[in-house]
């Protein structure tokens, strides 16, 4: 009961963590593992866009989204935060890359702020997979775009056209309302000047 | 899939199959159709004899996974036989051939002279033409399909297929079914006649691309006075006569024609309309055949293709703008009713 609300002491990431570390083989131990990590992360956010074996990715990518989420939620002047962004910039330059273009380029973000992709693979290599992991946002060409989207795909040019001959249906049949509605209107209409032509004569009689 | 069609197609057409054929017509459509890839067969091997020396021609290819230069027979390579040079994936997925930027080329069609070659497949950014010849191909099968799925009894006389209009929702062949006064096809005619047209397609032959003369076309048109009577037409136009064959189907198109017929995926024959013709014209009646096809490669929704499936039920008329007058008369009318009821 006494136990702190995690939710509120850590922002919650939006990728999917999983409940193990991954252990980055290496002889220095767990330490060399986070001075790997700590040369990914720097290059991530110096190069936005980074070709890595996939366990190293997928490891890295945490660390990188917990940075920036940190860096959003609490801004420069926190001391903590900068102690991190400290800690995991190897170059110090990249500070101030941190907080002047990535804090406003991602505050307003809705989804994660890394993209991580699977590389092609050499079939039959002995090569690890590889993974491409970048920061959204960044100035390079897109990769692995949806080319469903075009519009002159011949599957959108039938829809669009099954689309077009629905809404033209839909069209006449409201113009047939209306124009059996008009017509109601007019029968009224034509029917009132003959009441009102009575009334008068009632009140000319009454007089 | 594949067994049940069977068992339809033999449930429906084996009911009087030991009628003996009519003696008034001069070949069945079965053997008419021999004949004509016969002599298909000959014209083509008589051309390939006529070229002689082998000269080279170079091509420059542009595209994945590099830009090349291939060196190729004047005469015999297609832009098939280049696209073997790659992988599979060129092979299977390339639809049409664009040579030096600006003419579409079939990909079994021989290349003549030195020139530029891009290979088209239907995710290119714009598929406006592949897209064309992919419809082509679609009302071709169709011809082809129909010419086998009838019984020897039923004579069936192809007339025409209009040019490719994918917005129209379907594509189109207009068939002469002499023997057939009054036909309205039920719902399991249909399938079966999908089927054919799956198996056809599933066979995955190669649409193979000849142009021979005026006389030759003739020959092979001798059965079909529709085919017949528009040879001299085209031939006047165009000097040749075109002919595409899959299988053993032959028959007359403009081109271009995609590569193979496994290309064609999800499709369906979704209706046969009656068409009376005019009292003037020599044509009494034809059936219009409509159905609807997607490439291999296209993954749509099921229920987004059953849209796409009712809409091809729908007759197709070339008087379009008479009906797309009304509908425009409508929309307007709908606007000056909203003004007038507001005020």
């Amino acid at each position: 009961m006494n136990q702190a609300d995690v939710s509120k002491l850590v922002s919650k990431l939006r990728i999917r963590v999983p409940a193990e570390p991954r252990k980055l083989r290496n002889i220095k131990g767990p330490e060399g593992r986070i001075d790997k990590l700590r040369k990914t992360v720097t290059g991530l956010i110096k190069y936005e866009r980074i070709e890595l074996n996939s366990n190293r990715g997928q490891e890295a990518r945490q660390y990188a989204e917990r940075l920036i989420s940190e860096a959003i939620r609490h801004g420069d002047c926190h001391k903590p935060t900068m102690d991190i962004a400290d800690y995991w910039l190897l170059e110090k330059e990249l500070i101030h890359k941190l907080f002047k273009v990535l804090v406003p380029r991602f505050q307003d973000s809705n989804t994660c702020y890394t993209r991580l992709l699977n590389a092609p693979r050499i079939i039959h290599s002995r090569n690890p997979d590889k993974v491409i992991l970048e920061l959204k946002g960044n100035p390079y060409p897109v990769l692995g775009s949806n080319k469903m989207n075009n519009r002159f795909l011949i599957q959108n040019v039938l829809l669009d056209a099954a689309k077009y001959d629905y809404r033209q249906a839909k069209y006449a049949e409201f113009a047939k309302k209306i124009v059996n509605k008009e017509e109601k209107i007019d029968t009224t209409e034509t029917e009132a000047p003959s009441i009102e032509k009575q009334q008068s004569d009632d009140k000319l009689t009454q007089s | 899939m594949k067994r049940s069609t069977g068992l339809i197609h033999k449930s429906i057409f084996c009911n009087n199959h030991s009628k003996p054929l009519s003696s008034s017509r001069f070949l069945s459509t079965q053997e008419a159709v021999e004949r004509r890839n016969h002599l298909f067969t000959l014209e083509k091997k008589r051309q390939h004899e006529k070229i002689g020396r082998i000269e080279k021609i170079e091509v420059n290819y542009k595209g994945v996974p590099k830009n090349c230069t291939l060196v190729m027979n004047k005469g015999i390579s297609t832009p098939y036989d280049c696209a073997r040079h790659f992988t599979e994936w060129h092979v299977e997925t390339s639809a049409l051939a664009l040579l030096d930027g600006s003419v579409y080329w079939d990909m079994h069609r021989p290349l003549n002279e030195n020139c530029t070659l891009e290979l088209l497949n239907y995710t290119v950014n714009e598929p406006q033409q592949v897209n064309k010849a992919f419809w082509r191909t679609c009302s071709f099968l169709l011809g082809a399909c129909a010419s086998v799925a009838f019984k020897d009894t039923v004579p069936v006389k192809l007339h025409s297929f209009p040019g490719p209009d994918i917005r129209s929702g379907s594509f189109i062949y207009d068939i002469d079914l002499p023997s057939l006064e009054d036909w309205k096809p039920t719902q399991q005619e249909l399938y079966t006649l999908s089927a054919e047209y799956v198996k056809f397609c599933r066979r995955g032959l190669p649409l193979e691309r000849l142009e021979v003369g005026e006389e030759l076309a003739k020959e092979m048109f001798v059965d079909n006075p529709y085919k017949e009577a528009q040879i001299p037409s085209i031939a006047s136009r165009h000097g040749n006569v075109t002919l595409y064959r899959a299988g053993d189907h032959v028959d007359i198109s403009k081109g271009p024609m995609i590569s193979n017929t496994a290309q064609v995926g999800k499709c369906t024959v979704a209706s046969v309309h009656k068409l009376s013709g005019s009292p003037n014209s020599n044509v009494k009646q034809l059936y219009r055949f409509q159905g609807v096809a997607l490439p291999t490669n296209v993954m749509l929704n099921h229920f987004a293709f059953s849209i796409l499936v009712d809409r091809a039920k729908k007759r197709v008329s070339f008087i379009m703008s008479n009906k797309s007058y009304q509908i425009f008369i409508y929309f307007f009318s709908f606007h000056r009713y909203g003004t007038i009821i507001i005020s």
